[in-house]
């Protein structure tokens, strides 16, 4: 049963979802458009191709507390910070960005130890996913049988046709929250062949491709190769893509200790910085940014695809667009295949 | 620009063919035309995969401090480019004998994605190279628009207005480092945010931090940043970094009557003493 509003009145249905939950949505800020916590209905907007940002913040932000401390004169008074457990309402996600959780949950809550501040807030969370109309040149998640207007992880799919926002839902979770949203009017049938034919026109849309068959059986092979000092050369070791990227996910605990009092942080930590590994010992196995571009690339392709059977990239395109010096990781892995194939060719 | 790409990729496999340089440091294509990448031609062959735009925007000094001391670069260098190869010189990063400098006088680059005409309200505007060994192209007229007239909006107004924006602007830092990893002239290993005994700044990227990171970093450039306004396109989130270089910058012109980067022989002011220096601060 599809649901309509009229894109104009967004912010009615943004003031609705506020009532239910934290809001993450796509708000206009001084940086573009990018996920953030929703304070005002008035600043979200769906006038955007995609964020800047993925959406992984409403389940990992870039600071989280894990512990208050204070230190006394009988030692240090610590108190756990619980993990959250407010319901969330995660509107306005592209289809590759939706993929991109579940790609995150086979690390965080997979297998062995779960990490309670992302399960919690995923299973408190209903997704809004929100198709895409049109296509880039720099988006590749067409190589990943992600589709322009999947719904695969969404609670409610969204398209966006003529003047209006039109909303179906795809769990029971989505069924509920669109039940409860008064604003929004039924649908007639009319809608629901405009929500079919927005979905299926959205099917039609092709992003640039490369080809993912195998690309981890591949990697290993050139890890030696001069192939990765090219690569790397252009490389600033800033942590843009990893900071833009929805399925990174690396991050360090730090004390920040003021006087006497302080907390335990988690934070977004970034591979690509020079000091991601160093030990304390003082030696790091990791000098050269060549290696770390390395590493980044086979720990998306390779490793992950080893450790969790998928491949920790969407093609969303962020990194390539943020990159300071136009890294394109599709390009890399494009070329890397040619490579390994090559030098497969040579040792035979 | 066709005539200069045409140009540099001449004197790049002249340079490369006698062996006379290790690498030329220039451009190729990415993933499109409007996507250059900084390149390092090793090979003549590479010469031939140079590029020259409009959307070759990138300070390529900022790749020199990666090279073994000693070893011979050719450079193309845009203004600004040059302006840093000189505080390199300056600060004996590097040697001139080791440069060859390939001088590009332009004007008119493109932001490809923020769709923007860069000019002197994001940079310091040096059209023309300062130092060169090979001009690309002809000089260009020198502006007539001051690289500091953007600045007189944010100076007219209050110190509390003033420290309100600049507290809006650096919350929304995510601490990427973006933008001193673009810059030329911070080569410092370790870079003082990146220790951790003792720890001058939280990693968290919390106002306070932020503050500690932007503010000791800009005072670190104090008379050695050349306005190229690489820092400022590198932030993915659009921290208008140059608002605050060009007024440290502006401030040390107008105390020591000394712009950064414009001549090798020069001591760059925060590590010089004159006599005549203004003693304002201690007064």
């Amino acid at each position: 049963m599809v649901k309509k509003i009229e894109h104009d009145r967004i912010q009615e249905i943004i003031a609705a979802l506020m009532e239910k939950g934290i809001l993450y949505a796509p708000v206009e800020d001084e940086e573009g458009v990018n996920f953030h916590l929703v304070d005002d209905p008035a600043r979200v907007t769906l006038d955007f191709y995609n964020t800047v940002q993925g959406p992984k913040c409403a389940f990992f932000p870039q600071t989280e507390e894990l512990i208050r401390y204070r230190m006394t004169h009988e030692g240090a008074d610590a108190a756990e910070v619980e993990p959250d457990e407010s319901p969330q309402v995660l509107f306005g996600v592209r289809p590759c960005d939706v993929r991109s959780l579940a790609i995150m949950d086979e690390l965080f809550c997979g297998g062995g130890i779960v990490d309670p501040y992302w399960k919690n807030r995923r299973d408190n969370t209903t997704i809004i996913a929100y198709a895409f109309d049109t296509v880039d040149t720099v988006d590749f998640y067409g190589s990943f049988g992600i589709g322009a207007a999947d719904d695969t992880g969404a609670d409610i799919l969204m398209v966006k046709v003529d003047g209006d926002l039109l909303l179906d839902a795809r769990t029971e979770k989505g069924t509920a929250l669109l039940a409860a949203l008064d604003g929004l009017d039924e649908a007639a049938a009319e809608d629901e062949k405009r929500f079919a034919a927005a979905v299926e026109g959205a099917g039609a849309l092709e992003t640039r491709r490369i080809d993912t068959d195998c690309v981890a059986r591949d990697l290993p092979g050139i890890f030696d190769s001069e192939f990765w000092q090219t690569e790397a050369a252009p490389c600033l070791n800033c942590g843009v893509c990893t900071f833009v990227c929805p399925t990174c996910h690396c991050f360090d605990i730090t004390d920040e200790t003021l006087f006497s009092k302080g907390r335990r942080v988690k934070t977004w930590d970034s591979c690509m910085f020079t000091d991601f590994t160093l030990h304390a010992s003082g030696h790091n196995p990791r000098t050269k940014k060549h290696q770390r571009l390395r590493q980044r690339v086979n720990h998306k392709f390779s490793y992950y695809v080893t450790n969790c059977d998928v491949i920790s990239c969407v093609g969303c395109g962020r990194c390539t667009r943020f990159c300071p010096v136009n890294i394109d990781i599709a390009g890399i892995v494009e070329r890397a295949r040619k490579r390994a194939s090559s030098q497969q060719i040579n040792n035979q | 620009m066709k005539g200069i790409e045409k140009r540099l990729r001449e004197e790049a496999k002249k340079l490369l063919e006698t062996g006379s340089v290790s690498a030329v440091l220039a451009f190729r294509d990415g993933y499109d035309g409007d996507h250059p990448v900084p390149f390092a031609a090793r090979d003549v062959s590479d010469a031939d995969a140079i590029v020259f735009n409009e959307y070759c925007t990138h300070n390529l000094a900022r790749y020199v401090t990666e090279y073994e001391p000693g070893t011979k670069i050719a450079i193309a260098a845009k203004g600004a480019d040059s302006r840093a190869l000189v505080v390199l010189i300056q600060e004996e990063k590097v040697k001139r004998d080791d440069l060859v400098i390939l001088g590009i006088p332009c004007s008119g680059m493109k932001d490809a994605r923020r769709g923007t005409v860069i000019d002197e309200a994001t940079t310091g505007n040096t059209v023309n190279p300062v130092i060169h060994d090979i001009m690309l192209a002809d000089q260009l007229p020198e502006p007539d628009t001051s690289p500091y007239s953007v600045l007189t909006d944010l100076e007219s107004r209050g110190h509390d207005a003033r420290w309100k924006f600049w507290r809006k602007e650096l919350s929304r830092c995510i601490r990427c480092y973006a933008c001193r990893n673009a810059c030329p002239l911070c080569y410092c290993d370790p870079c003082f945010v990146d220790q951790t005994e003792p720890r001058w700044a939280d990693k968290s990227p919390s106002l306070e931090s932020n503050l500690m990171f932007h503010l000791t970093r800009f005072y670190h450039l104090a008379g050695r940043c050349v306005d190229c306004g690489d820092c400022s396109r590198a932030c993915p989130m659009n921290i208008p970094l140059y608002l605050f270089h060009k007024k440290v910058a502006k401030e040390c012109e107008e105390m020591f009557g000394q712009t950064a980067g414009m001549d090798p022989e020069e001591t760059p002011v925060m590590v010089d003493f004159k006599v005549e220096d203004s003693d304002e601060i201690l007064l």
